[in-house]
């Protein structure tokens, strides 16, 4: 492989695997509290870009039942300028993090006041996805739309060189989304690490009962951390949608699938590893050779095999020990 | 009697197809384990019986044999499921829980990819105009094959948890280490309840492929896994009944509402939540509870909250 080619791929494979990464917090912050996988993280995702979609075009076109809907007849106030675009879409990622709470409330907890399966709740939050994906289809049309992209796409690449005798560009938005993700990632690390917040949350995730006897509200931590968890997923839609220009009622499905190989992959619960297996499945996307970009899509879950079978754990997973 | 055949055969099938899909889950589901492969083996059968029936290749084979080529197809898909079964569960059932779920998710996926990208399977248009098993005239009659299927995988069910390989799992599902301490082995059986699962959904693709007429990726996906997973543990996992009548509702469902046009995979998503919520043992297992009046006393204090241990 030629320098500039390798240096591209790195480029994208960083872009793409910060996105996995901040999606991925999502399931592992849940994981790492209820010991559950949350199945309508995926939907949430593609929730966080319609919130954002919607707040900047304020219009539908496609047949759904919000057909010819202006909510904004004198032009949306989010468009048309970056830091507006940006204001849209935290507010987005709030919409996503107030609906992940709501799930926990109407899905999750009559199941955890009653001791029942784990199991189930994987049922539960899938049918949960079920109704948002059909909701969102409903409403606004089975269709793909063109995800505003006009806060960035214009702008010109942020950094274009030669390297070796070709081009390697960095678009805007890839730095972008790469900043952001750094940023989310700082923040998160610092309220789980060093505020009385993170301290309740970590002690929540070691013991709940604990928890609760030392006089931590649980169920509160546990809606604290649907919302990081909704924000994180909520953040990434519109991240992906912003990139690649589109959104679709099935835009997350491929991200929840792939937000659960990373999770594995880093160390189901692990934070640092979540964060090291969106890159480590992000680069190894990039990186595979164009002859074969049609198996792209099974990268991620060839490198979830493969390291369950070495290493069940994880890359960063604490080795657990069997209870008798 | 033609009529409510001709207009419902086709749903009544599919409910059928869908029990089995279920009990193919059930049989490692029985040993502890969450297996969600069987979409995997059932689109690997599925296309062995597309490309047996349709492939230039298998002309000879498919003048010599006449219907008995149909049969051939169940046996090349059971043979095959249950080797790459064995190949896919003797490692992948070192791992438990919620890691044995998410590698058989990853294996489903890796084959849709490959399936996806070859050239004999048709790549993403799949494969076409599969004849019909036996020359069936409407797709009713494939009762006469899914039928006697079901029957018999449920008898062979009965019979397996009446055997000592029966109590052998069910030890394993209770408590893995005890059952090893008392020299139950337990990796040879939690390998055979997943091979059997693996032949019986392999049966059924084989089966379904001309039933279906076409047959492409789209029919081994995460969404079909956790759907047959949805069968089991709304019809309840601990009776041989419930993947049958989770199965057979669950299919029902969207097509009783189809009245509510596009409100109806909202309502059916809303079933899976509320039913999860208020059927802990499935319908099946709230029926015996019925059944098996007094009724249950309730637990003096609430259960623990699920920890975050990790079991891998």
């Amino acid at each position: 492989m030629e320098l500039s080619q390798f240096v591209q791929n790195l480029m994208n494979g960083l872009a793409i695997g910060s996105v996995y990464a901040i999606f991925a917090l999502g399931y592992t912050l849940v994981f790492s509290i209820l010991g559950i996988i949350n199945f309508a993280h995926g939907a949430v995702f593609t929730l966080g870009a319609y919130f954002t979609y919607t707040l900047v075009v304020g219009q539908f076109e496609n047949n759904g039942l919000l057909k010819g809907i202006n909510l904004f007849p004198n032009g949306s106030p989010f468009s048309g300028q970056p830091l507006t675009f940006a204001l849209a879409t935290l507010l987005g990622a709030i919409g996503a993090g107030l609906v992940a709470v709501l799930i926990e409330r109407l899905a999750f907890r009559p199941m955890r006041s009653r001791g029942a399966d784990p199991l189930l709740a994987l049922v539960s939050s899938l049918g949960v996805a079920l109704v948002i994906v059909n909701l969102i289809q409903l409403l606004v049309g089975a269709e793909i739309y063109n995800f505003p992209s006009d806060a960035y796409g214009d702008t010109p690449p942020a950094l274009s060189f030669v390297l070796g005798g070709k081009v390697v560009i960095i678009r805007t938005v890839q730095v972008i989304i790469f900043a952001v993700s750094l940023v989310m990632l700082a923040i998160l690390g610092y309220v789980i690490g060093r505020t009385k917040i993170g301290k309740a949350l970590r002690a929540v995730a070691e013991s709940p009962s604990t928890a609760s006897l030392l006089g931590i509200s649980v169920d509160r931590f546990i809606l604290i951390t649907f919302f990081l968890s909704g924000f994180l997923g909520g953040l990434a839609g519109t991240l992906v949608g912003t990139a690649f220009g589109v959104a679709g009622p099935y835009f997350g499905v491929v991200y929840g699938l792939k937000g659960l190989a990373v999770i594995v992959l880093g160390g189901l619960g692990s934070i640092p590893g979540a964060v090291l297996g969106g890159l480590v499945i992000g680069l190894a996307e990039a990186f595979v050779p164009a002859d074969y970009s049609a198996y792209k899509d099974a990268v991620a879950f060839a490198l979830l095999f493969i390291i369950l079978l070495v290493r069940p754990q994880g890359l960063l997973g604490k080795n657990a020990i069997q209870k008798v | 009697m033609t009529d409510f055949l001709s207009t419902y055969g086709f749903l009544i099938v599919t409910m059928i197809q869908a029990g089995l899909l279920g009990l193919s889950l059930y049989f490692p589901l029985q040993a502890g384990q969450l297996s969600l492969a069987s979409p995997g083996f059932y689109a690997l059968g599925g296309y062995v019986a597309a490309i047996m029936l349709t492939n230039p290749a298998f002309a000879g084979l498919r003048d010599a044999l006449g219907n008995g080529v149909f049969v051939l197809t169940w046996v090349v898909a059971a043979v095959l499921s249950g080797l790459l079964g064995l190949a896919v569960g003797v490692p992948a059932l070192r791992l438990r829980g919620i890691y044995l779920a998410l590698a058989t998710i990853a294996f489903v996926e890796i084959l849709r990819v490959v399936s996806l990208n070859l050239s004999f399977t048709g790549g993403a248009v799949g494969i076409f105009g599969i004849p019909q098993s036996f020359g069936f005239q409407d797709r009713w009659q494939y009762i006469f094959i899914f039928g006697p299927l079901l029957i018999l995988t449920l008898l062979f069910a009965r019979q397996l948890e009446r055997s000592r390989v029966g109590r052998a799992l069910r030890a394993i599902r209770e408590d893995e280490l005890a059952a090893d301490a008392m020299g139950v082995p337990p990796t040879q059986y939690k390998v055979l309840a997943f091979v059997i699962g693996a032949v019986l959904a392999g049966i059924v693709g084989a089966m379904s492929a001309p039933f279906l007429n076409t047959w492409n990726a789209k029919q081994g996906t995460f969404d079909a896994s956790i759907a047959i997973l949805a069968f089991v543990l709304i019809g309840g996992s601990r009776n041989i009944w419930g993947p049958v009548v989770g199965g057979a509702l669950l299919t029902a469902i969207p097509e009783v509402l189809r009245f509510l046009a596009d409100w109806r995979l909202v309502i059916n998503g809303l079933v899976l939540v509320v039913a999860s919520l208020y059927l802990p043992q499935g319908i099946v297992g709230a029926l015996e509870r019925l059944r098996r009046a007094p009724p249950p006393q309730r637990p003096a204090s609430p259960p623990p909250l699920p920890t975050a241990e990790v079991k891998p």
